[in-house]
């Protein structure tokens, strides 16, 4: 059994360690110290100085400037605090019907106040599977021998034994499975990594950097992916430049065409207005150079009709 | 001659000699290591969890450092484990009546002891057992107490049916790895 209170980088002073179970034993030193780089980090005790299911007191003391600091612990049971070691021997037994045994040994003499756990996994599964067991043998019910198995045992203090939460690290692990499957397995997985991991990427990367180039140096490929945009722009460049925005120049019309299309007369404007569809005559309101009487039409104003005088003109 | 006659008639002194007072344990062993072993490890062992897990819910700090009188009671002596657990058990009988201890815990407590006797086919001295056991076993305890009101204040008696608890519960492991061989 060890005891420590730290380490060379953590402790500034020596402490001394003194131990005595309750009732039982005088107040005693520590007779192993265990040392780093000449500072006393813990303590060290033999089987004939551990007595387990007594109550175990332990009381450190440090030495600083002359003065002496008294540090106690707790009442302990080190039944609560065994550690075992890693159960050891696993092996694996064919049962009939697809069933395995495993099996383990304990390197204690007395192993009936140990629990075990056993965790196990296929090559197929992502987590592991963790049972208790109380003896030294777990039964699998269903193996697939498709499958490769692996299997790992700790052990820990019993409940009726202790009470300790302290599981011993875990076994040397055995293996179960098709030895053949298992490396053709590994080798195909190797074969599918530089495929998916390598080739693939590789080939992608290449084809991609062909056709890239493809588009770029090859113009008749490239307009089927981008057309070109049209621009009518060139086919104004006659008129714009050549003839300086001369329409009839540039298209060509003849001379009397165009003069043809010029007024050679005047009109003038002539004012026209809807008659109202009365019998009684009105003044007719032409322009106002014009004044047409109409017979009927009495003298002095007279109201215009309804409708808005039009204008027409040409 | 008077004197000659009573001592050769009565034998005295070889009476004496032969009949030395003894410790004789109450409890009937017998062979029954492994019946005993079954009972503790699936009917006892689970209270005896339980009441520890009781024990460390309630305040104890007024209890560091105290020196009981009955500390000899705390001993699980080597070879001697049975008889341990006897003392124990009964002496843990008497924190049953306490009205300074919740009564959840000296309930709790009297369960266990009166399982330890039980198992172990022990009794205990001025008919303890019986007069507490009998109760235990018969009537149900009645939730006269909520559970902060059950936690009740740290005393001298508290401190020492936890020392009980603790001890009785060491021995009992200490006996349950011997007979586990």
């Amino acid at each position: 059994m060890t005891c420590t209170w730290g380490s060379r980088e953590t402790l500034t002073t020596n402490f001394s360690l003194y131990y005595w179970y309750e009732n039982r034993s005088p107040v005693v030193e520590c007779k192993h110290y265990l040392q780093d780089q000449g500072v006393s980090v813990g303590c060290r005790f033999n089987q004939s100085e551990i007595v387990q299911f007594q109550p175990f007191r332990v009381r450190v003391n440090a030495s600083l400037d002359g003065k002496t600091l008294e540090i106690p612990s707790e009442r302990m049971e080190l039944q609560d605090l065994v550690k075992p070691e890693a159960p050891v021997n696993l092996t694996i037994h064919n049962l009939s019907s697809n069933q395995l045994q495993l099996t383990w040994s304990s390197p204690y003499p007395k192993a009936q106040c140990l629990e075990h756990a056993v965790k196990y996994k296929s090559n197929k599964d992502t987590t592991w599977t963790e049972h208790k067991v109380k003896g030294e043998i777990f039964s699998f019910p269903s193996v697939d021998y498709e499958k490769y198995y692996t299997f790992y045992v700790r052990s820990k203090i019993n409940s009726y034994c202790g009470s300790t939460q302290l599981w011993s690290e875990w076994s040397v692990p055995v293996v179960w499975g098709n030895n053949a499957t298992s490396e053709g397995t590994a080798e195909e997985q190797l074969h599918w990594f530089w495929i998916h991991t390598v080739l693939i990427p590789i080939t992608s990367c290449l084809l991609l950097l062909v056709l890239v180039i493809l588009l770029v140096r090859m113009e008749r490929v490239w307009v089927i992916f981008m057309p070109r945009i049209p621009n009518p722009s060139k086919n104004f460049d006659e008129l714009f430049i050549t003839h300086k925005g001369n329409f009839q120049e540039w298209t060509g019309v003849p001379k009397d065409v165009v003069e043809s299309f010029k007024p050679n007369y005047n009109e003038s404007v002539c004012y026209v207005s809807e008659l109202p569809p009365k019998e009684s005559y009105e003044p007719f309101w032409g322009s106002t150079d014009q004044l047409l009487a109409v017979p009927g039409a009495s003298a002095g104003t007279r109201e215009h009709g309804p409708h808005k005088n039009s204008y027409v003109g040409a | 001659m008077f004197h000659a006659f009573f001592r050769s008639i009565f034998w005295v002194l070889p009476l004496f000699l032969v009949l030395p007072p003894v410790n004789s344990s109450s409890c009937a062993m017998g062979n029954r290591t492994t019946e005993i072993r079954v009972k503790y490890e699936n009917i006892l062992s689970p209270d005896i969890n339980e009441l520890v897990n009781m024990s460390a819910e309630y305040r104890d700090r007024c209890c560091k450092n105290k020196k009981h009188e009955n500390a000899k009671v705390f001993f699980c002596n080597d070879t001697q484990e049975i008889e341990s657990l006897q003392s124990m058990a009964c002496n843990m009988l008497k924190f049953f009546n306490k009205q300074k201890i919740s009564k959840d815990f000296r309930w709790k407590a009297a369960i266990v002891s009166c399982g330890t006797l039980q198992v172990l086919q022990c009794k205990c001295e001025r008919n303890r057992k019986e007069k507490v056991c009998t109760e235990v076993n018969t009537h149900n305890k009645e939730d006269t107490e909520t559970g902060e009101h059950s936690k009740k204040k740290c005393n001298q008696e508290f401190c020492e049916l936890k020392e009980n608890i603790s001890s009785l519960r060491s021995c009992w492991n200490k006996f349950a790895k011997i007979i586990s061989r």
